[in-house]
Formats: structure tokens, sequence, C-alpha cells
């Protein structure tokens, strides 16, 4: 039993980052698309000779993107109603992520015994904001006829399981490591840095339980919406105002494009021709389809 | 008292019979404010004759956007089911969609449906609610689709993730006519907090059956693109009679201004090209007129072109095909280079703007790569940078604008025509909401010229509804028939669906509500005009 938590535990590890490796060269390769965009207010199309104006930079876009995460603007201007336990949910994660990264670092950097009750504070604190957060939506995605719309089962499985997993982490921390930091400490940094081989094999079952529910949590993360919003802001996506300038990167990478053949069926199209041949046919066929 | 409303459910799009979804009666529309709050309430389009029923697609809400035939036999349904798969697998690879396959992808995968986008879009609310115009439901009967014949996730996934959707012919022949119940304004885009953008979605089902399927609503596709690539314009006005018109501007031009003037055409070595939306030239010469009256006022170094191709500023693919989008983008470039201008400005068209100057951006390279902007900054420069001498006095008149979402959200022009129209009109107001957050008129992505059967009717009463409550809404307080107003629409789509919802409402004859384009107003403002140049003749 042991062994399987724990091949779970660093599969779940080893999966996480492959699948996030693959879903960022999926992004990477992804095509070049069309300017397709969407302004919040004035853009360089408000000046004469816009080509010559200067986008916006990428660390403006880096900035607006960590003011988006950390404060889901877009929800708190678009829907304050469902922002408030939002960011409540949020926030708590976020401290959470950044509690458990504590404890791997701290594990191994210093004197475990000197640890201070902060840690435990802040690990409460944060878990508490996220379970407080995540009941809140899981009501209002219940009981809100809006919310409720077209919110797949499954999620709702996945709210309940987040809940447990909280309350799994609160047996861990409370009742099995007695509210103690260094033991917590102890228990992290063996599992770093991989002592007490026999001690992984016959896991307590709180803890054991709080790494099953945790190692869930990583295989899932690579497919959550947090990631969707992270991509929303890869360079060519969403409030990307990058002209296509003459021996620039994007006509490289169009140019690529124009050479693979148009596969579309449709009897004005020319199916089997490069796109280039495509775009510029002059001859527009009949619009007769004789398949209707 | 209002009838319980039935329940419409994902899995309803794909049920076997030719009765509509929903029939929407009068009850169910958004109020409008006064002076149309006590009128007596109709119900906001026809049924289709009997005849049409049983010839065309009507199943969704009643309403026929495509005349979309009814297949023939089982057979056939099955064959154009089958086609629908091909081209959404197609629309979902990398190779065969490479124009809009990541924003596709990021739409599809990133909604939490959170339904903030409900509230922003003026179709879903002004028709009441009604849920299969809500713009995540098409979006959610694609996705479920997609899951469950191109991913092919088993039965018990299927039912985790969401209802099983059968994909059968009516839930194609559903989808071909829901895709065009939006207007692809994207305002929901906008809303999205996680920039789910389901106008992209409506606009890449439109592709879909166009590209793949041959189908498309004839004024967009037969007398649209097509027309356009074969005889230069998709007005159907060749290079002789667009002369003509020239001709008949220059007699205007006199008449108004008391100056004769020879309009530049094909004038090599200009620095503009000037490209209108043809349809100005047939219905509201006058905006061409102001332009001319305007740049040679100012005078700029101009020109425009009786080239084919070169005298239109349209197209419409835009809306629901790249390939045409390409073809008809190429074509208006070339006339540009042939004629050695420096750059090419688009007038008073919203589509063409977005069209030609951000989305065919990127498949415009070399020497097609040639500079393009909008009417509206220079003339900002114009008219604030004391180009022209201009007395506000002459337009001292009730003013509103209507932000062309392509103007706007899509492009981020906000400004310039604020700064014109505060400029030159005192009584200027601004209807609320505006700028990126506007409305859409209910005219977009082709609105405006589609009157298939019964879906002139529906633009009228459904999808223009909220524009028509912003233009009372900002008249509130002077409807006072004797008092002249003005609903300035600097884009010919827009323009012509607020002229169709005044006429049907009779708010021109009755509050004296006339509409028009922002370069009218300009050039009404002239000192130098011998007459008035707006005449608020109804047209």
């Amino acid at each position: 039993m042991g062994g399987l938590i724990l091949f779970i535990f660093y599969g779940s590890i080893l999966f996480f980052i492959l699948t996030t490796a693959l879903r960022v060269k999926k992004c990477i390769d992804a095509p070049v698309h069309l300017h397709w965009e969407l302004y919040k207010g004035s853009s360089i199309y408000e000046s004469t000779e816009w080509w010559t104006k200067k986008e916006i930079t990428f660390g403006e876009k880096l900035w607006s993107m960590v003011l988006d995460l950390l404060f889901l603007r877009e929800f708190y201007h678009r829907n304050r109603r469902f922002w408030y336990p939002l960011y409540l949910f949020h926030t708590g994660l976020y401290l959470l992520i950044l509690w458990h990264a504590w404890l791997f670092i701290r594990a191994v950097v210093a004197d475990i015994e000197t640890a201070s009750i902060f840690g435990w504070v802040w690990g409460t604190f944060s878990t508490l904001l996220t379970f407080i957060g995540g009941m809140a939506i899981l009501i209002m995605r219940m009981r809100d006829e809006e919310l409720k719309v077209h919110y797949p089962p499954v999620h709702y499985v996945k709210w309940v399981f987040l809940l447990l997993t909280l309350i799994g982490g609160v047996y861990a921390v409370d009742l099995h490591f007695k509210s103690s930091i260094p033991s917590l400490l102890k228990y992290v940094r063996e599992q770093v840095t991989f002592a007490d081989f026999e001690h992984k094999l016959r896991p307590a079952p709180a803890p054991a339980l709080h790494v099953l529910f945790a190692s869930v949590w990583l295989i899932y993360l690579p497919f959550s919406h947090v990631y969707q919003l992270f991509f929303r802001y890869y360079h060519y996506l969403r409030w990307d105002d990058v002209p296509n300038r003459k021996g620039g990167e994007i006509e490289k990478r169009v140019r690529e494009h124009l050479e693979r053949p148009v596969t579309w069926s449709a009897p004005h199209i020319q199916s089997g021709k490069q796109w280039r041949e495509v775009a510029s046919e002059m001859q527009q066929p009949p619009i007769l389809d004789s398949n209707r | 008292m209002k009838a319980k409303r039935k329940k419409i459910r994902l899995q309803d799009i794909s049920l076997p019979t030719d009765e509509p979804l929903i029939t929407i009666r009068a009850d169910d529309l958004m109020p409008l404010p006064p002076p149309l709050a006590r009128e007596e309430k109709k119900d906001p389009y026809p049924s289709l004759s009997e005849e049409q029923k049983k010839r065309y697609e009507s199943s969704l809400d009643g309403v026929s956007a495509l005349s979309l035939p009814k297949p023939r036999n089982k057979e056939e349904e099955e064959k154009l089911v089958e086609r629908f798969l091909r081209g959404l697998e197609k629309l979902l690879s990398p190779n065969d969609n490479w124009l809009f396959w990541q924003p596709l992808i990021q739409s599809l995968e990133s909604c939490v449906r959170c339904q903030t986008c409900s509230d922003a879009c003026p179709v879903y609310l002004s028709s009441g609610n009604q849920e299969i115009y809500r713009p995540t439901y098409r979006s959610e009967i694609l996705r479920r689709i997609i899951n469950k014949y191109i991913k092919k996730r088993g039965k018990i996934l299927s039912k985790l993730t969401g209802d099983d959707i059968e994909l059968n012919w009516p839930t194609v022949a559903r989808l071909a006519e829901l895709a065009y119940r939006c207007s692809l304004c994207r305002r929901c885009a906008q809303r999205c907090p996680l920039g789910s953008d389901n106008g992209l979605i409506g606009r890449e089902l439109r592709k879909l059956f166009s590209q793949e399927m041959g189908i498309a609503p004839k004024e967009l596709h037969e007398s649209g693109t097509v027309q356009q690539l074969r005889v230069g314009a998709s007005t159907g006005i060749s290079p002789e009679a667009f002369q003509g018109m020239v001709e008949f501007m220059e007699d205007e031009i006199e008449e108004k201004w008391g100056r004769r003037i020879k309009i530049p055409v094909d004038k090599e070595g200009s620095d503009i090209l000037l490209i209108h939306n043809s349809g100005e030239f047939m219905s509201w010469i006058e905006n061409p007129v102001a332009f001319a009256i305007v740049f040679e006022a100012a005078g700029l170094s101009w020109t425009l072109s009786s080239e084919i191709y070169g005298y239109e500023a349209t197209n419409y693919g835009t809306w629901y095909d790249d390939v045409q989008l390409a073809r008809i983008s190429l074509k208006q470039v070339e006339v540009a280079r042939k004629l050695k201008v420096k750059k090419m400005v688009m007038a008073e068209c919203g589509h063409a703007h977005k069209g030609l100057i951000v989305i065919a951006d990127r498949i415009l390279l070399d020497e097609m790569n040639f500079p393009r902007e909008s009417f509206l900054p220079l003339l900002e420069e114009l008219v604030c940078g004391g180009k022209l001498e201009l007395d506000p006095q002459k337009n001292n008149f009730p003013v509103t604008l209507h932000d062309p979402c392509n103007f706007v959200r899509l492009m981020g022009i906000v400004e310039p025509q604020r700064r014109i129209l505060r400029k030159i009109c005192p009584q200027f107001r601004e209807m609320e909401p505006h700028g990126v957050e506007n409305y859409c008129c209910g005219g977009g992505s082709g609105f405006a010229i589609m009157s298939s059967m019964n879906f002139k009717e529906w633009r009228e009463n459904i999808s223009s509804r909220m524009k028509l409550k912003q233009i009372l809404e900002a008249f509130n307080d002077v409807l006072d028939p004797g008092i002249k107003k003005y609903v300035c629409a600097p884009c010919s789509n827009c323009k012509g669906a607020i002229r169709d919802i005044l006429a049907s409402n009779g708010l021109w004859e009755r509050h004296s509500i006339y509409y028009g384009g922002l370069v009218e107003l300009v050039a009404n403002a002239m000192v130098a005009m011998k007459k008035p140049f707006i005449d608020w003749e109804w047209h």
C-alpha cells in the first residue's frame, strides 16, 4: 500500500511536469492566427500612420496578467457577486501553494526544531480561506440558477473532493502531527530527501491520505482553468496587439502556412491547392452545391 | 400575464421535430422606454407560410436566415451530418484551420460556465432571456459534440462531463441557423473573465458551414463575396456605373458647397486612396459627397478608384469565410498598390476597418503589406487641428453617437469620433453604455443586409431592440417632434439597421429622430457651405 502511494505521489509529480511541458509545447507550436483582437480602450489605431507607433510591451502584458491572476480583476468588474467567494478561494489557494513551497524549502534549508508557530498560522489561515471560498462556490453553484446552467456534474464532484482534501490536510496537520510544525517539517524532509525509505513504505494513514489527494490534484492541475488563464496571455493570444511587420517573425510564420494545402471541401474553395494559390484565385465557380 | 415558458435544455437541439424550439411572443420581449412603452404590443416576427415551413429548416425559432432546404431523405440527412463532422474535424485541426485555431481552442477549453457573458448579449436580453440565444448555448453544444464525436469520450465520462448531445440532422440544421442569431459583436467575449470568445465560436461555426458544406446566407455569399469577386462590388456596381455616380456627386457638391470640383478618381501617386462601402453610393451618397467636400476643403492629396475592387470596402468574408476574406483583401490592396498611393483610408464602414486593417493584417505579406488606416484619426486631425473653418452652431440640435462594434471593442478606436462631435455638436450626448461597452446596432455580421423570409423582422424586433432602447433613452428629454434629432452612425451596416428600426417604429415621422454618418455633420458645420449639408429628408 505504501509503495503504491509512493508510486502515485512521485508519479503524479512526474505527470504534472510532463503534462505541463506538453501543454506549453502545444501552445508554442500553435500556428500564428489571424489578428482577432479585443480592446479594453484606445489602441494604436487611433493614430494616423499607426504602423509607426510602438505597441504594448511584454512587460506591460506580464504586469497585467499578474494583477488579473492575483485579484481576479475581470470577475471583480464583471460579476461581483461571484467574485467574493472566488477571491477568497483563490487567495487561500495561492497562500496554500506558497505555504507548501515554504514547507519544502524550510524542511531542507534550516534547522527544523527552531520553526515557529508562524508556519502553522499561515497554513491554517490559508486552508480556512480556501475552504470558506470553496464551500461558498459549491453552494452558489448548487443554488444559483445562472451558475447551474451547463455546469457539468463532474465539477460538483471536483469541489466536494477539494473540500475533502482540505479537511484531510487539517486532519493530518492538527491531529496526526498535533499542530507541530517541527513534526510536519520532519515528515516533509523525509519526502524531499528520500531519507528513511522504510518509513515511507509504511506511512501513517493521515498524511498518506492527504498525499494521495494531493497527487490527484497534481494530475488534474494541467487541465484546470487556472492553466487556461495563464495560456490566455501567451504572446499571440488575447490582448495582443502585434502588427505584422515586413520581414518580421509573424510574416515568417505565416509564410509557412501559405504553402499548405487548403482542405475545405465546399465548391467555392477549390480544395487541394495551396493557400497562396487559393487566396489569389480570380475565378469564382458557380455556387451550386451538388450534394444539397 | 406571462405564460410559463418551457425550459429549453441543451439536448433539445437534437429533437427530431419540425416544431421550433421556441416561439417568441410580444410579452417575452424586453420592454422599451417612452414613447414606445405604451404602444400596442405585437409578436416580433411572423410565422413562415406553410409552404416555406415545408421546404425550409426553421425548427430553431421559426425564423429562417439561411433558407436552408430540408433534405429529401434519410440518406441525404446522414450525408450532411457526416459532412458536418468532417468540417468539425477540420475546424479543430491546426493544419486545416491555422487562421483561427489557437483562439478557437482557447475559447472552447476555457469556459467555466459562470454565465457572466449572458448579461452582455443584446440578443439574449432583448428576447427576454431566451435560452437558445444565451451566448454559451451554441458553444456548449459544440463543446459536447466535440467531446462525444471527435474526442470520442466514453459513455460514463460523457455523462459526467455533461449531457449527451445526439448529432443528427436537426442538430446540424439548428446549429446552422443558430450561428446566425449572434451578430459577432463580441460583447460577451469582452465580458468573459477567462477570455472565452463565444462570438468567435459562432463565426467558426459559420465558417464550417460555408467552407465545408457550402451553406451560407445568400446575401453574404452569392450576392455578397462571390458577386464582389466577379464584378468588383457586393452591390453589383460596375466601374462604368461608378463613374456616373461620381459625376452625380460633383453636381451635389456644387449645389451644396457652391463650388464645382473634379473629384479625383484613379489619380496615381496620391497620398490617400479613400475606399467607401459601395452601399453608400447606392443608399447614402451624401456620405461620399461629404468626404469629398471635407477632403477638398482641407487640401488633401487623395483619390477614389474606379478600378474593379477599388470602390468597394466591404468584405463579407470577415463574417463567415476565411478564404473569401483573404481573396477580397488581396484584391483591394492590389488596387492601392497599382495606384501607387501612400496609404489606404477606410471610410465609414466598420467591418471593412476590422477586416482589412486588423484581421487581414497577417495574410498580407511583403509588398501586399500595404499601409491601411481608419478615416477617424485623419478626420480628427482635420476638425480638431484647425484645417477646416467650422461653426458648431450649424449643428445645434441633439446628436447622439452609435459606436460601431468594429471601431470600438474590436479595434480600439474610441476617442477621435467623440472629440470631433464635442467640437462640432453643442448638444452631443452619449448613449449608455458606450465606447468599448457599446451595444451592437443589431445589424452586425451581415444581419443588416440579410432579409430572407422573416429574418428582417427578427432583426428589427430582437437583435436591434437594445439599440432602439438606447436611442430613445438618449433623446428622452427631447422627444418633441419639433426638435430634430440626429443619430450619428459612422458605419454603413449600422446605418442600415438604425434606419430600419427608426422607420418601422415611425420615429422620424412622429419624433423627428433622423440618422446619418459622422462626416455629414462635419460638412454641415463648414462655414463655407452655401446650403445646409444635412437636408433632413428621410431616405
